[in-house]
């Protein structure tokens, strides 16, 4: 009997302006939101290989130690077709330095080259079905019991030998039997468009994970389907009955995931990142000073400086064509700061998480305030699913500062932080004292720095004319690149479904009872309802 | 007899449930937004204060140890959180709103770090313009959706036309009274937000503020009145309530969710800009061109000996190179704002969208504070060039060879921070605000007349019985 009316109730749907409108809605968004992703994965992932293969380039292309700074590319995350996540507001790489410990990733994930289009959202394929699915689901189930009460068929069947029991459940299945065509739609059609893209390759758990979102959805379907019937029970008159509803959705919808981040931003203040800057800004130059001090005041600074030198970003240093004191004096400061550098960002570190403590702590209560809207459960489970949550980001985050001990701890066990390597790649055994260098290089006129010093200050600066010869291989260009076979690389590890599935989980048993109290409340509405 | 009906439509309307669970919602929201963004506005401008002290501190640090280092220091400028953000925050903190500049030249625009945090999905605040565009316009809908298919479902419709009562002034008499009702609402919304704002000594009544008050209120007005039209529409194309419902949430969706949400996608493929690595391969290699066909010698410095002639190639050197470099960027930024601008006339066909562009003019916030403070710098900028060029104009020791990124050849004596100009975000004039509302104002009204039209002919043809 149950399927009996659960057939009935189908067939009678399929000829509504509702099913075709929702299906042609869907006709229309689903392809053009999937095309939409598809081009931007598509560009992120070229993006990628250009960034990997300049992130290989400038890694194997270093002649010192110093220069030596890995750079992590993570690759875009294939299921972020289906819901993008926070995605599109982080970075996706992450360059291990010396002087601080990755905080945010950089780089941008957006295929969005003018940040004034900003101010113009985009959606995705689960935004699309949590609006659409949810609005259909309503709009199929308000008017269960009060449409039939209103055309007077409802007494009429209930006359006849059927429990209302079996009559609810009937108009359950019904409901399920119209709706799951459309999402069954949904997700074939994006399986199709991922199947014929050659740009996107899912792996089985990618699939497995698919699944798993299809799952979520008939679960989402499931709690505004019993929305749809418990108003539709507790109500006379199908007008009232889908003003409810659609109140009901628009709150669910739209205004509490609006409504929660707002709140969560306006309870927890945070001091601004310019603050973070400003402190991060006083502990470099008190490094500055502390590395200035050693340097130039515990250290003897030799009387003639460095010719070519290379200066970059966190220390990074090459020098060559320069006396052997000047390597010696350089060897001594950079074995002092170093590691003082690698001190200092244990004391940045101490702001930096304090911040992202409390971006973190702002982004749990937004989550936990969004928890009263099945909308917004949905969307967080979807985005853990498709590996675009903040947690996912936050591992990848963790894997890279452990990277960074890891090869601190490498270059800790080369011990280069302290030798010559460090800044130079022109063996020890080929240093030249100051003199022996002038004489090289002046072919015997000048043979100590005073009157080198003298000589050059008459001719404004200039060597031309002294300097008549360069010292062989004395220039950091005559080496080749480092050997960087043994430094340890980052390997980059999908997350684990089983990891994030008891939170999956639990979020889906969240949804799934509280589809169970509305249903056990339709269901006792009805047994209740005036049918005449 | 248009009284009459008008009077009939609102207390039929206000008896209804959707009346009262729309005036609860609407009032709850409007007071919930409000309350935030006290809280929230309080903490940004206690953090744009301390921002602005520590920029203040940095730049007189600057001051004291040269002019020149004051100006070639990139300083950053930092929009500062809008005391009228309740009305609409116009999506600032997901724009572009911070400023880099020297004395030199306006460097670049960006969305400063901290403006959002990562973390958090893109969120629109609590404030009127978001109440009113998705509360308001969808409580107006349901006001107007059944307005004629409902009463021809109920046989009512045909009773009243078989009076001596024109369609148009019926059709007249149930638009009125959704656009009344509707905006009786929100104006108590308004009321109870400021009486809120009042209570918690967050406003200061100005001219200005009353002004942008009474703009943004005749702006619902205009708005309820686009959505009331679609309302009526969905209600005279079909001759079921339920079609009609569907019509207008159809109606809804495209205008609230597809149009704008799909901007970004019509952007790229209709008004292309060139990518960022292409722009960055270009400044690469002007400058490189540049640097490489530089004098031998130009790239050798003596810090100890301003006048080493090395310094004035250098300087000539350095100027040529940036003011290519900036030829560059400032044609890809106005790349940037064509595409804005030609991507916005393409949502024009959403209310929605029309709304959001108009309460920028209203709050003077949005594209056109940042068109307007854009402008301002590149103005203020020459200001302080000149006031720099005077500087080392007075100064014996300096050779007077301009470098935008060194201090060795320009003055390197201390300059009195108090005396320096400093950069102030002038507010928008009347005139600026309703230049840029100018063309959407128009839209919109053209957009109403249309629909009604449109609604008012096929009411005429409409099948009553």
């Amino acid at each position: 009997m149950v399927w009996l009316i659960a057939k009935r109730e189908w067939l009678s749907n399929l000829v509504t302006a509702r099913f075709v409108v929702g299906f042609l809605m869907c006709l229309f968004l689903i392809p053009f939101t999937l095309i939409v992703n598809l081009y931007d994965y598509s560009n992120q992932s070229r993006i990628f290989r250009v960034d990997s293969a300049k992130a290989e380039k400038e890694l194997e292309e270093v002649r010192v130690y110093s220069y030596l700074r890995p750079e992590i590319v993570q690759s875009p995350e294939p299921l972020s077709i289906f819901c993008k996540g926070i995605n599109p507001n982080v970075g996706n790489k992450v360059k291990i330095w010396l002087g601080e410990k990755p905080m945010f990733a950089e780089g941008n994930m957006k295929v969005r080259d003018n940040p004034l289009l900003n101010s113009f959202f985009s959606i995705d394929f689960i935004g699309i079905i949590t609006i659409i699915m949810s609005l259909l689901a309503i709009l199929f189930t308000h008017d269960a019991c009060t449409r039939e009460r209103e055309h007077g068929t409802l007494k009429l069947q209930l006359s006849n030998d059927i429990s209302r029991a079996v009559m609810l459940w009937g108009k359950v299945c019904g409901s399920y039997l119209t709706l799951m065509p459309v999402i069954l739609f949904c997700f074939i059609l994006s399986t199709l468009f991922i199947l014929f893209n050659p740009n996107v390759s899912f792996s089985i758990q990618d699939w497995f994970r698919a699944g798993i979102l299809f799952a979520a959805c008939f679960v989402y379907l499931s709690v505004f389907i019993f929305i749809g019937l418990l108003i539709s029970t507790r109500v006379k008159s199908s007008t009232t009955s889908i003003v409810i509803c659609l109140f009901l959705w628009v709150f669910f919808v739209f205004l509490v995931p609006n409504l929660s981040v707002y709140l969560s931003e306006s309870m927890i203040s945070i001091p601004s990142r310019e603050t973070l800057d400003f402190t991060i800004r006083d502990l470099e130059n008190e490094f500055e000073n502390r590395r200035e001090a050693y340097v130039y005041r515990e250290l003897e600074l030799p009387l003639w400086w460095n010719r070519s030198s290379n200066t970059g970003e966190d220390g990074a240093l090459i020098i060559s064509n320069c006396a052997k004191s000047f390597f010696e004096w350089t060897r001594q400061s950079t074995a002092y700061s170093v590691p003082l550098r690698i001190e200092y960002a244990e004391k940045k570190w101490t702001h930096q998480k304090s911040y992202l403590d409390n971006l973190n702590h702002q982004r749990g209560l937004a989550e936990k305030l969004s928890l009263i809207s099945p909308s917004e459960v949905f969307r967080l489970t979807a985005s853990v699913v498709c590996r675009t949550d903040v947690d996912s980001h936050r591992r990848f985050m963790e894997k890279t500062r452990a990277y960074r001990e890891i090869f601190i701890d490498f270059l800790e066990s080369k011990k280069v932080t302290s030798s010559f390597l460090w800044f130079t790649p022109i063996p020890e055994n080929k240093f030249l004292t100051a003199s022996e260098f002038f004489s090289y290089v002046s072919e015997g006129e000048i043979d100590n720095v005073e009157e080198w010093n003298r000589r050059i200050a008459a001719q404004n600066g200039v060597a031309a004319g002294i300097w008549k010869r360069s010292v062989p291989e004395y220039f950091h260009d005559d080496y080749p690149f480092l050997d960087i076979t043994d430094v340890p690389r980052f390997r980059m590890s999908a997350d684990s479904l089983t990891d994030v599935l008891p939170y999956i989980l639990v979020r889906l048993a969240g949804l799934i009872l509280l589809s169970i109290i509305l249903f056990y409340l339709a269901f006792l509405s009805f047994m209740k309802y005036d049918v005449r | 007899m248009l009284g009459i009906l008008i009077k009939r439509e609102i207390l039929h309307h206000l008896y209804g449930l959707r009346f009262q669970i729309a005036a609860v919602l609407i009032a709850l929201t409007f007071i919930t937004g409000t309350v935030a963004f006290i809280r929230s506005h309080a903490s940004k401008s206690v953090e744009y204060t301390r921002y602005t002290k520590e920029l203040r501190d940095v730049l007189r640090e600057k001051a004291e140890t040269n002019a020149t280092q004051l100006a070639i220091h990139e300083t950053g400028y930092q929009l500062k959180p809008r005391d009228n953000g309740y009305i609409s925050d116009c999506k600032e903190k997901y724009l572009p709103n911070r400023f880099l500049y020297t004395a030199f030249h306006v460097l670049e625009f960006s969305q400063h770090r901290g403006s959002v945090n990562p973390f958090l999905n893109h969120f629109q605040e609590l404030n009127w313009s978001f109440i009113t565009a998705i509360l308001v316009s969808f409580v107006v809908l349901l006001f107007t959706f059944d307005a004629v298919s409902g009463e021809k479902e109920t046989h009512t419709l045909a009773i009243q036309l078989s009076n001596s009562v024109s369609r148009s002034i019926v059709l007249l008499g149930k638009y009125l009274s959704a656009v009344w009702l509707t905006f009786t609402m929100t104006i108590v919304g308004v009321l109870l937000s400021l009486l809120v704002l009042v209570l918690s000594q967050q406003i200061h009544f100005t001219g200005t503020l009353l002004l942008e008050i009474g703009g943004y209120v005749l702006l619902v007005l205009l708005f309820i009145s686009s959505m009331a039209g679609f309302g009526l529409l969905a209600s005279v194309l079909t001759q079921r309530s339920n079609l009609s419902l569907l019509l207008a949430i159809t109606f809804w969706l495209a205008f609230m969710i597809v149009i704008p949400n799909t901007a970004i996608f019509w952007a790229n493929q209709f008004f292309p800009i060139e990518h960022e690595d292409v722009i960055a391969s270009k400044v690469e290699t002007t400058w490189q061109d540049i640097a490489f066909n530089a004098r031998p010698g130009t790239w050798d410095r003596q810090y100890q000996r301003p006048f080493f002639p090395h310094h004035e190639w250098r300087g000539q050197t350095q100027t040529a190179m940036w003011s290519a470099i900036m030829d560059v960027a400032n044609d890809w930024y106005l790349d940037m704002f064509h595409q804005l601008e030609n991507t916005r006339k393409f949502t024009l066909v959403s209310p929605f969208s029309l709304f959001e562009y108009m309460n920028e003019g209203i709050v003077g916030g949005g594209y056109l504070r940042f068109q307007n403070v854009w402008k301002d710098l590149h103005e203020y900028q020459a200001q302080f060039f000149n006031f720099f060029q005077e500087l080392d104009a007075r100064d014996p020791d300096s050779p007077h060879w301009f470098n935008p990124r060194e201090d060795l050849s320009t003055t390197r004596k201390p300059v009195d921070f108090e005396s320096v100009p400093l950069f102030q975000e002038d507010p928008l004039t009347l005139a600026e605000r309703l230049l840029f509302m100018r063309t959407y104002l128009v839209v919109m009204i053209l957009y109403i007349g249309l629909i009604f039209c449109l609604t008012f002919f096929l009411f005429l043809r409409y099948d009553v019985r």
